[in-house]
C-alpha cells in the first residue's frame, strides 16, 4: 500500500498535504512554495506545464494555457456560455453535453484538466517522500476537498479527476469543514464555528458545532460562482474601460489580468498603489477606497448566505463562538470587516487561509486510514434533492442541511395498464418547480411486471453517500422484483441559476407556494375524473352498477362529475380541492367495487400464469 | 438496553451475515463476533437509539447518543472493512441520521410515534387516497377561523378599492392575535398531551388509544393553525409598501 495525503484542488492554486507523527504539513517544493497554480498549459511539441511555468504562459502561450477550470467542474455548455468570454482558451462542447475545453487542435474535459494538476500534486507528494528516504513512496489515495456547496454533479467530476489522475479517491470533503478540522487540531474545545471561505472561484459558509471532538456541520450555503477570479475581473474590465477598447489580444488580458492581481495584493497591505502596464502605456493610481467601492457588490453577496446558513443553523449571529477566515480572497481588508461585522467578532486567521484547507484534507485522510476516532467529521448536503412529478412540480425527499449519509425513499406506481417503465427525473434546488431547479439526472426504471395500472408499489430508494454523491436502487414491492436503472446525467441549469433559485426560492416562495398548490389540487382532481371517467365508459359498467351501486348512485357520481370538470380550469383552487374531495366521495363506494374486482383478475391472472 | 413500554412486542431477531449468530433487532453489533451488523430488519427510531416511546425527551442527552452512535458506525471508520460491512456502516448511519432528525423535533418526534403506532399521517392538504375529507375545520378553531376570514376579507376588499394601509396593517395585526392566541394554547396541549402518553406506560390500549388519537388531532389543527397564520402573512405582504405601488 503507498501513501495518502490531502489535496486543496484549488481554482487558482491548489495543496497537497499529509500527516506526519499526527501533524498536518504541506509538502512544499526546494524555493518552499506550497503553492501549485492550477495551470495547465499545453506545449508547442506536445508536452504539458503544469504550475508556475504554465502561469508564465499565460502571457506567451495565452490560447494554449487554462486557467480556473474548476469553475467548469460538472457543468454543461449551456451553463458557462456567459462567463467565457473573457478567457483566453476555448470553451465549447455539445449543447446539453460537458464542457469541453480547446488548446491547439485538441480537446477536453474539464476532469482531464484538473487530472494534470492532480498529477502534477502527486508527483511533489512522491519526491517528497522519495527524499525523506522512505522505500515505499508511492502516492496512491488521496482525500479531495471541494466547494461546500457543489451539487451531485460537480462532485462526481472532481471524483472522476482523481481518478484519471491515478488516485483512488478516499473521500470528497468539502472545504469549510476540512478547514474545520485543522483549526480543531490546535483547540479542542467545544462551541459553535462559522467558517467563512472565499477563495479564488467559490464562496462558502458553514456553521459547525464541534464537541467530544465530533465536527457536526449544522447548515451550509454558498456561491460556487464567486471570489477572486470576480474581482480580478472587474479590474480588468475598468482597466478595458480606461484604456479604450474592449477587445484586446489574449496575451494583453493576460498582462492586465496579472498587473491587476498585483495591485490587488498591494492593496492588503498599503492604502494606495498603481496599476502600471509598460507595454499599453497604461498607468494609474488605485486607492483601498477606490478597490472598496469597486468591490462591495460583490462582498455583499456573501451575506444573504451567511445569514440563510444562521437561519437554517436556528442560530443568531452572536451564539457563534468564532469565526474561521478561510480562502486568499479573505486577506482583502474589506471582507474582514464584513465577517466581522456579520458576526459581531473579530475572525481568526492564525492559520493561512491558503494552507489550512489542505491541512485539514491531510487530517481526514489521517483518519480514514488510521482508524482514529478522536475526531469524527458530519457533513450535509447543501442542496435539497427530489424528483419531478405530476405538473412539474417538485417532491422533496432529502431536504438541505441533512446530516450525510442520508437515506429517502420514494413510492411510484404505474398510470397505464401494463406498463412497465416508469421515468424518473432527480432534481437539486430548493424551488417548488422543477423547471427552477438543477436537473441531476433522468433514470428509467423498466421490467415492471405487467399490473393495472396503480396497481405495481415501486419503491425508489435514494443514497447520499458521506462524499455528498447521489446513487438511486429501486424495486417492485409486490413481486419483490429489482429494477434496471438507466442513467441520463443531466446539465440542464447553469449554477449561477441554482443559486440565484435558493435566493429567489425565499423571494418568491410565497408566488411559488400558490402555484404549487393549485398545480397540484388539478392534478388531483384531474386523475380523479379520469379514473371516474375511465370505469363509467366500461363496456361491463351497466352490468357493475347494477350488480353493486345503490339506485342514484351512479347520477350522484354524474353530478360530481360534471361540477368538477366545470371548475378545473379555473384558478380558483379551494373550488378545485372541495369539488374533487365532492367526487371522491361520492366515488368510493365506486373504488372499493372496482379495486376488489381488479385484485380478483390479477391474482386470477397470475395463477394462470404460474400454472 | 431500556425496558420497552409498549407491552406484547414480538421478540425479532436478526441474522449476523458474518458469524451467522441470531442478535436481537436493535443491536448495531453481532454480540458473537463483534461486526456490524446489516440493517436489514429493525425496530423503529426509539429503539434504534435505545429509548423508550416517550415524547419527552432530554436534548442534551439525545445529542450525545446521536454523536456516540455517529462514532459507531460512521463510514470513516469502516474503509478497511469488507464491503459488506462498509455497506452496513453506510445504512446504519443514514438510518441514525434520519432517527435524529425526526427525533430532535417534538413535532416530528409525534409524527414517528403515531406512525409506528399505525395511525394514519396528519396530513391537512389534499384529500387522502382512502377519499376522505382530512382538511375541515377542527372543531375547536371554528369560531376563529370564520372572525378571520371574514375580516381578511374585509381587508382585501378595502385595500383592492384603495383604503389606508397603516391602518389595514392594524387591523390586520388585531385579526392576528385569536389566531396567535390559539396557537400558544395549541403548544400548551401538545406538551401536556405528551406528558400524558409518557405517564401511560402502564395503561390500557384503549386509554393509549385515546391519547394517540388527541395527539393527532392536534397535529391536524397545527397545520390548519400554521396555514391560517401563512394567510395572514400573505395579506401583510400585500399590504407593503412595494405592493403598493404597483397598484
Amino acid at each position: 500500500m503507498g501513501k495518502v495525503v490531502g489535496i486543496d484542488l484549488g481554482t487558482t492554486n491548489s495543496l497537497v498535504a499529509y500527516v506526519r507523527d499526527g501533524v498536518p504539513q504541506v509538502i512544499r517544493d526546494a524555493s518552499g512554495d506550497g503553492l501549485v497554480p492550477s495551470v495547465v498549459s499545453l506545449g508547442e511539441d506536445g508536452t504539458f506545464f503544469v504550475g508556475r511555468e504554465a502561469q508564465r504562459r499565460l502571457l506567451t502561450a495565452p490560447s494554449r494555457s487554462v486557467y480556473s477550470v474548476k469553475r467548469f467542474m460538472g457543468r454543461g455548455i449551456d451553463d458557462v456560455r456567459g462567463e467565457a468570454e473573457l478567457l483566453p482558451f476555448r470553451v465549447g462542447g455539445e449543447a446539453g453535453g460537458v464542457v469541453r475545453i480547446g488548446l491547439d487542435d485538441r480537446e477536453f474535459t474539464p476532469p482531464e484538466i484538473s487530472a494534470f494538476v492532480l498529477r502534477e500534486l502527486k508527483q511533489r507528494a512522491e519526491d517528497h517522500f522519495r527524499e525523506q528516504g522512505e522505500f515505499d513512496f508511492e502516492v496512491d489515495r488521496a482525500v479531495i476537498t471541494v466547494p461546500a456547496y457543489f451539487n451531485d454533479a460537480q462532485r462526481t467530476a472532481t471524483r472522476d479527476a482523481g481518478r484519471l489522475a491515478g488516485l483512488e479517491v478516499l473521500r470528497i470533503v468539502n472545504e469549510p469543514t476540512a478547514a474545520s478540522l485543522a483549526y480543531g487540531l490546535d483547540r479542542r474545545d467545544r462551541g459553535i464555528i462559522a467558517v467563512y471561505d472565499l477563495g479564488g472561484g467559490t464562496f462558502d459558509i458553514s456553521i459547525l458545532k464541534v464537541e467530544d471532538g465530533v465536527f457536526q456541520v449544522l447548515a451550509t450555503n454558498g456561491d460556487t460562482h464567486l471570489g477572486g477570479d470576480d474581482i480580478d475581473r472587474l479590474l480588468v474590465e475598468l482597466v478595458l474601460r480606461e484604456s479604450g477598447g474592449s477587445s484586446r489580444p489574449a496575451g494583453d488580458i493576460q498582462a492586465i489580468r496579472k498587473a491587476v492581481i498585483a495591485a490587488k495584493h498591494d492593496l492588503t497591505d498599503v492604502e494606495e498603489t498603481e496599476i502600471r502596464l509598460e507595454t499599453l502605456d497604461y498607468r494609474r493610481r488605485i486607492t483601498r477606497g477606490e478597490f472598496e467601492q469597486l468591490i462591495r457588490p460583490l462582498v455583499e453577496r456573501t451575506i444573504q448566505p451567511v445569514r440563510q446558513a444562521l437561519a437554517d443553523a436556528g442560530l443568531e449571529p452572536a451564539e457563534v463562538d468564532e469565526a474561521v477566515l478561510v480562502g486568499g480572497s479573505t486577506r482583502v481588508p474589506f471582507v474582514r470587516r464584513i465577517v466581522s461585522e456579520l458576526f459581531g467578532r473579530t475572525p481568526h486567521s492564525e492559520l493561512n487561509p491558503d494552507e489550512v484547507v489542505a491541512l485539514g484534507a491531510a487530517v481526514q485522510a489521517d483518519i480514514l486510514i488510521s482508524g482514529r476516532r478522536e475526531m469524527l467529521l458530519l457533513d450535509v448536503t447543501p442542496l435539497s434533492l427530489g424528483i419531478e412529478t405530476m405538473g412539474g412540480v417538485v417532491s422533496k425527499i432529502i431536504l438541505r442541511n441533512s446530516t450525510i449519509p442520508a437515506s429517502g425513499r420514494e413510492m411510484f406506481t404505474t398510470g397505464v395498464d401494463n406498463q412497465t417503465s416508469v421515468d424518473i427525473h432527480v432534481l437539486q434546488g430548493e424551488r417548488e418547480l422543477a423547471n427552477d431547479c438543477r436537473s441531476l439526472a433522468r433514470f428509467k426504471l423498466r421490467g415492471i411486471p405487467p399490473m393495472p395500472a396503480g396497481l405495481p408499489r415501486i419503491e425508489v430508494r435514494f443514497q447520499i453517500d458521506a462524499n455528498g454523491i447521489l446513487s438511486v436502487a429501486a424495486s417492485e414491492l409486490r413481486t419483490n422484483i429489482a429494477q434496471t436503472i438507466e442513467v441520463k446525467p443531466s446539465y440542464g441549469l447553469t449554477d449561477q441559476e441554482v443559486e440565484r433559485m435558493l435566493i429567489e426560492s425565499f423571494e418568491h416562495a410565497q408566488a411559488d407556494i400558490e402555484a404549487r398548490l393549485l398545480i397540484e389540487a388539478r392534478n388531483e382532481g384531474e386523475s380523479v375524473i379520469t379514473a371516474t371517467e375511465k370505469t363509467l365508459r366500461r363496456p361491463d359498467f351497466p352490468e357493475i352498477a347494477a350488480a353493486d351501486l345503490q339506485p342514484g348512485e351512479h347520477e350522484k357520481i354524474q353530478s360530481a362529475l360534471d361540477a368538477l370538470k366545470q371548475v378545473m380550469g379555473g384558478a380558483d383552487r379551494d373550488a378545485v380541492r372541495d369539488l374533487t374531495h365532492a367526487l371522491n366521495h361520492a366515488t368510493q363506494h365506486l373504488a372499493e367495487v372496482m379495486m376488489n374486482r381488479g385484485v380478483r383478475e390479477a391474482l386470477a391472472g397470475k395463477n394462470v400464469k404460474d400454472v | 438496553m431500556t425496558p420497552d413500554p409498549i407491552p406484547a412486542q414480538p421478540v425479532a431477531t436478526l441474522e449476523c451475515r458474518n458469524c451467522g449468530a441470531g442478535a436481537p433487532v436493535d443491536e448495531h453489533f453481532c454480540p458473537q463476533c463483534s461486526r456490524i451488523l446489516a440493517l436489514g430488519r429493525h425496530g423503529d427510531y426509539f429503539s434504534f437509539f435505545g429509548l423508550p416511546r416517550r415524547l419527552v425527551i432530554d436534548q442534551a442527552q439525545l445529542e450525545r447518543r446521536f454523536r456516540d452512535l455517529s462514532r459507531q458506525f460512521h463510514p470513516d471508520y469502516f474503509y478497511n472493512a469488507a464491503a459488506t460491512e462498509r455497506l452496513a456502516s453506510l445504512e446504519r448511519s443514514s438510518y441514525l441520521n434520519d432517527a435524529y432528525r425526526a427525533l430532535r423535533n417534538p413535532i416530528s418526534r409525534i409524527e414517528h410515534l403515531l406512525a409506528i403506532e399505525g395511525l394514519p399521517p396528519a396530513k391537512s392538504e389534499g384529500p387522502s387516497s382512502s377519499g376522505q375529507v382530512a382538511s375541515k375545520v377542527p372543531p375547536g378553531l371554528l369560531e376563529e377561523v370564520f372572525e378571520l376570514n371574514e375580516q381578511l376579507d374585509e381587508i382585501r376588499e378595502s385595500r383592492e378599492s384603495g383604503g389606508d394601509p397603516a391602518a389595514l396593517r392594524e387591523r390586520l395585526e388585531s385579526a392576528r392575535k385569536p389566531i396567535d392566541l390559539k396557537r400558544e394554547e395549541h403548544e400548551r396541549k401538545v406538551e401536556a398531551l405528551s406528558a400524558q402518553w409518557d405517564r401511560q406506560a402502564m395503561a390500557s390500549p384503549a386509554e393509549k388509544r385515546a391519547t394517540l388519537d388527541a395527539l393527532r388531532e392536534r397535529l391536524l389543527e397545527r397545520n390548519y393553525i400554521n396555514n391560517l397564520l401563512a394567510s395572514i402573512d400573505r395579506e401583510a405582504q400585500s399590504l407593503e409598501p412595494k405592493a403598493e405601488s404597483r397598484g
